[in-house]
């Protein structure tokens, strides 16, 4: 009775407060008047409980002792509300159990046996777990809240998607990118190829079990776009691995730059020509 | 605290008010030479089993260290070390516990000496054979059950012979009521017969190689059933018999509850059985069964920790002890170990939990708080409890003793605590995207490289465990040689009157009308037990819908087949998995993820439990065969800084098609649609498709016979997922050829 009232008090005072101060940030906030009023009163309601809450313990620590001898007696002590009184006067064995020692007529080898209660905490820990199972297989397989893998799994995917533009990923169009020359994207792209390309394709693009990148063959075309769908997309079928989503558009054409720039660079041990000889791959990057 | 101790009198106990009707006393020996013998091979074989660990350790972090033989690679040192840890130390350290607790919590000496010769002799044969065979590449891949069949009938006959001996005690017993523990002995019994039977099932090819009674998402349903509940039935229920005797033995204390032993044991092994899906989250294995398996994890915590609150509660009153004692000092981290991994384990059982801890280190460091504090501690507790027994000599040294919990609680924390921090970023690093929504860490071996520091801190935790057990050694020898072993105890107990005239033999507790009829104990432990395995298993291979087929996947060719094989003798699943889970980062990094229909023709499956290299499920086709041919050679040719080992050998050695006719008949037998009569063109058919792969090397500069292993274990590895590629590599082939126009 006395919180309902408290809170109606309360409610009606601040429905008075509202008016002058919040219609005008509201509109700024993009919220309408009747929201902004919702979050103000469910605010003060929290804040009202926490006074309530801090009233309720500070009752409970002020009357401690007599609430101990109210506990204390028996016909309160056994019962459901006594029980809720001796968690409140802070009565430990209710969590941990009573430590009763009564030994059995049990004797193994000396061993003997007390039999003691189950510690509540330890029971009650046991059906919350049990209770806590059913609802997860339920919430699982009996709602159409809980995501199974694969639902789970479209879901992280439709919205990786939003952040990938459309139609980035179309490979039978050709980019319309230069080479790119500068210092910086060029030793960007060496040192991407150090670590990506430089196992299949050599340390100075020689080429081991990929192909030479600097003579004039190429197998998927040398020009900067054709070379940059090749490492975009890979070619699957002969080894070659497809680098979108390991590296990012950019670093792809960084690292095409780099490879075009060491065309004709004559390295040692270089692996024999393999595919068309194409001129238009001449070292686009260097002009 | 004293009177706390004493029996109960007549006057506290109206139960007893009638005077017992006399007894005549009996008087007879127990057998100590056995628990002796057991506790001698405990030591030695937990020596060897370490040792092997630590080797396994620094392998991770200098792969040099895999000595550059095929036998002492990483691959199949691994199963080594799991083996002779599981099965020989913490298995000897079982039979060390139960020969001298039963004996004396049952009043009778073991029914048979003979058995007990049997059992012991016959145990470390196995242990040695598989010492011989894992090394040697004899191996059916399935965790923690890698021994070939031989010897896998070889277990079963030793622990048929256990099980003899100790029903024949508890027949002969002098106790009307069977104590606490020996319920967890006789379910460890039981369960670890069925378990064994029900995963081993396979079709011998010829001595040492068979195939799996089952296959793909089954065959992994039934393994991690059995995989998990040798954790629980091999590792835990025996330990947790062992504690029940050892610990109010050596806290002189009465057991805190007797009432939580009931419940805490019928719960335990009732809900351990049916939680073994939670290896096999987020794979192909289907939803409703990977959901029970989260939910019994979850019930699991109260029943696992019933056993520590009731090994903590007893030792209330002999806390001043633990400060000097250091059997009670062993004992406490073993069981404080036992209660965190217990409650980790639920924890890690939790999908989203799962989806970071899987396949990481974390998991191989909570297996290690588990075998190191639980299994570990007992041990040590144990035999520095008995030795001075046994030799009726105080104990050498308990200062050394002490050294020995300090070097083993250091190693403990050396080994965990860098396992936790490397299976977190490992876990987090895979995970890792960009803002511009690629992986941040698309190259796998940054991640390895990333942990490289923490396996040497963990090889180093393993070695600060390993002297501490040196150290028991010296100790415990010393003692030995300072006494003299009491071979035959000398006890004293009246006989078991017929139950009609025995007070005893009625009445109390209800759970004692249980304790006084092993046999129904046995048969309601096994009910129990069978439940969840019943339940999880037989719609798995009856509905067909939980195995969608999928038209395009077709058997292994014998080549690939003589590849796959080759694959597991190499014992490749240990670092590597073949199950792509459906997550983005795991989608993006190696493609689809994996489907149950996939898998109908791997015998035995090969999903793996650690990912410390990549994935491989989507490996075919991925690279060029000169690729692997190179990186198998030395894979830091193509993954410049790889902690792999090299397999130089795959190079030289001829491809063994001596059983291949054997096993396309046995996979025939077991259902592989091969065409009738194939067995005798598959030799023809393998070298006909080597031959191919040898013409494809021969182009890029490698020369290379065609009966060479590398050539085999090429056309697995390019065949790994290909089967539902079909499609889409023809769609891009053609959208390719579209551009070039």
């Amino acid at each position: 009775m006395g919180l309902l009232t408290a809170a109606s008090l309360l409610l009606s005072g601040m429905a008075k407060a509202q008016a002058p101060e919040a219609a005008a940030p509201a509109k700024a906030a993009g919220m309408n008047e009747q929201e902004l009023l919702f979050w103000v009163l469910l605010g003060l309601l929290g804040v009202l409980l926490l006074v309530l809450l801090s009233v309720g313990i500070t009752i409970v620590v002020q009357m401690k002792p007599q609430l101990r001898l109210l506990y204390n007696l028996p016909t309160v002590h056994g019962t459901w509300s006594g029980k809720v009184l001796g968690l409140l006067v802070g009565d430990a064995t209710l969590v941990r159990g009573e430590y009763r020692d009564e030994l059995l007529d049990h004797d193994y080898d000396g061993i003997h046996e007390f039999d003691n209660d189950l510690p509540p905490w330890w029971k009650y820990g046991f059906y919350f777990t049990i209770v806590f199972a059913f609802v997860y297989v339920g919430y699982y397989h009996l709602t159409t809240k809980g995501q199974l893998q694969v639902a789970e799994y479209e879901t992280e995917m439709r919205q990786a998607a939003l952040l990938v533009s459309a139609g980035s990923d179309d490979p039978t169009k050709l980019t319309t990118y230069l080479a790119l020359t500068t210092a910086a994207d060029l030793s960007s792209g060496k040192s991407i190829y150090a670590t990506n390309c430089a196992p299949c394709h050599g340390a100075s693009a020689e080429g081991k079990v990929g192909p030479n990148l600097t003579d004039d063959y190429w197998l998927h075309g040398g020009e900067v776009n054709q070379v940059y769908k090749t490492i975009k997309f890979g070619i699957p079928s002969k080894g070659m691995v497809a680098w979108k989503g390991k590296l990012s558009g950019k670093q792809i054409l960084q690292v095409t730059s780099y490879a075009l720039s060491l065309q004709g660079s004559l390295p040692a041990n270089a692996k024999p020509p393999q595919g068309e000889k194409e001129a238009v791959g001449k070292p686009v990057a260097g002009l | 605290m004293q009177a706390e101790l004493e029996l109960p009198t007549a006057a506290t106990l109206p139960l007893l008010v009638a005077p017992p009707p006399v007894r005549g006393i009996e008087t007879f020996f127990y057998d100590n030479k056995i628990v002796r013998d057991f506790g001698i091979a405990t030591v030695i074989w937990g020596i060897i089993g370490m040792l092997v660990g630590v080797l396994a350790a620094f392998q991770l972090a200098r792969p040099e260290v895999n000595l550059g033989n095929a036998y002492t690679t990483f691959g199949r040192i691994r199963p080594l070390h799991t083996n002779a840890v599981i099965f020989a130390f913490v298995g000897n350290g079982i039979f060390t516990g139960v020969y001298y607790s039963l004996q004396r919590l049952c009043k009778a000496r073991m029914f048979s000496d003979v058995l007990s010769k049997i059992h012991f002799w016959g145990w470390q044969l196995i242990i040695v054979s598989a010492v011989i065979s894992l090394p040697l590449g004899l191996t059916t891949s399935k965790e923690y059950a890698e021994l070939e069949w031989p010897i896998d009938i070889a277990i079963t006959v030793v622990w048929v012979v256990f099980g003899w001996n100790m029903f024949g005690t508890i027949a002969r017993r002098r106790e009307r009521h069977l104590y606490v523990g020996i319920w967890f002995y006789i379910a460890t019994f039981l369960t670890v017969a069925v378990l064994h039977i029900v995963n081993s099932a396979a079709l011998p090819v010829s001595f040492m190689k068979s195939y799996s009674a089952y296959a793909g998402v089954q065959d992994a349903l039934v393994q991690w059933w059995y995989g998990h509940n040798a954790v629980a039935f091999f590792l835990t229920t025996p330990y947790l018999g062992l504690m029940y005797y050892f610990l109010p033995k050596a806290a002189e204390r009465p057991v805190y509850s007797y009432r939580l032993s009931i419940i805490h044991f019928w719960s335990l092994i009732f809900i351990y059985i049916w939680a073994g899906p939670h290896h096999l989250l987020y794979t192909a294995l289907p939803d409703w069964a990977q959901s029970l398996g989260v939910a019994f994890s979850i019930m699991l915590i109260a029943p696992s920790w019933g056993g520590m609150i009731n090994g903590l509660l007893t030792l209330r009153g002999a806390w001043d002890r633990v400060r000097t004692e250091p059997v009670l000092k062993f004992f406490v981290v073993a069981i404080t170990a036992y209660g965190m991994a217990t409650f980790e384990g639920p924890m890690l059982a939790l999908k989203n939990v799962n989806a970071l801890a899987h396949f990481t280190d974390w998991i191989v460091a909570h297996v290690h708080v588990g075998a190191l504090g639980w299994n570990g501690f007992l041990t040590f507790g144990m035999l520095y409890w008995l030795w001075p027994r046994l030799y009726k000599t105080p104990l050498h040294s308990t200062k050394l003793a002490n050294t020995h919990f300090w070097l083993g609680t250091f190693g403990i924390l050396f080994y965990a605590i860098p396992m936790y921090w490397s299976g977190f970023t490992q876990g987090l690093m895979w995970k890792q995207f960009n803002s511009e929504g690629m992986l941040q860490y698309p190259n796998f071996l940054e991640t390895v490289l990333q942990l490289v520091p923490m396996y040497y801190l963990r090889g180093i935790g393993g070695v600060l465990y390993l002297s501490g057990v040196f150290l028991m050694m010296f100790n415990l020898y010393k003692t030995a040689k300072s006494g003299v072993l009491l071979v035959n105890e000398k006890a004293e107990a009246p006989a078991l009157l017929p139950a009609a005239e025995d007070p005893h033999a009625t009445g109390g507790h209800w759970h004692r009308w249980l304790e006084r009829r092993p046999f129904q104990l046995a048969v309601g432990a096994t009910v129990a037990i069978l439940i969840g395995g019943v339940i999880e298993m037989v719609p798995m291979f009856l509905v067909e819908s939980n195995v969608p087929t999928i038209a395009s996947v077709k058997p292994y060719t014998s080549l690939e087949l003589q590849g796959r094989d080759l694959y597991i003798k190499e014992g490749c699943s240990n670092c590597h998995t073949q199950m792509v889970r459906p997550f983005r980062s795991e989608t993006e990094r190696y493609g689809e993820y994996s489907k149950a229909g996939e898998f109908v023709y791997d015998r035995p499956f090969l999903w793996g439990s650690k990912r410390t290299g990549p994935d491989l499920h989507r490996l075919g086709g991925k690279y060029p065969h000169s690729w692997h041919y190179n990186h198998m050679m030395d894979p830091t040719s193509m993954s410049p800084g790889s902690i792999m080992p090299p397999y130089p050998w795959l190079l030289d050695n001829e491809i063994d098609y001596t059983d291949l006719p054997a096993k396309i008949r046995v996979l025939q037998q077991l259902g592989t649609p091969y065409p009738a009569g194939y067995d005798q063109q598959a030799v023809a058919d393998a070298q006909q498709q080597a031959k191919g792969i040898v013409a494809e090397l021969k182009k890029e500069d490698i020369d290379v016979k065609s009966d060479k292993e590398i050539v085999a274990l090429i056309a697995y590895l390019q065949r790994l997922g290909t089967d539902i590629k079909v499609k889409p590599e023809q769609a891009a082939t053609s959208a390719e050829a579209a551009a070039a126009q």
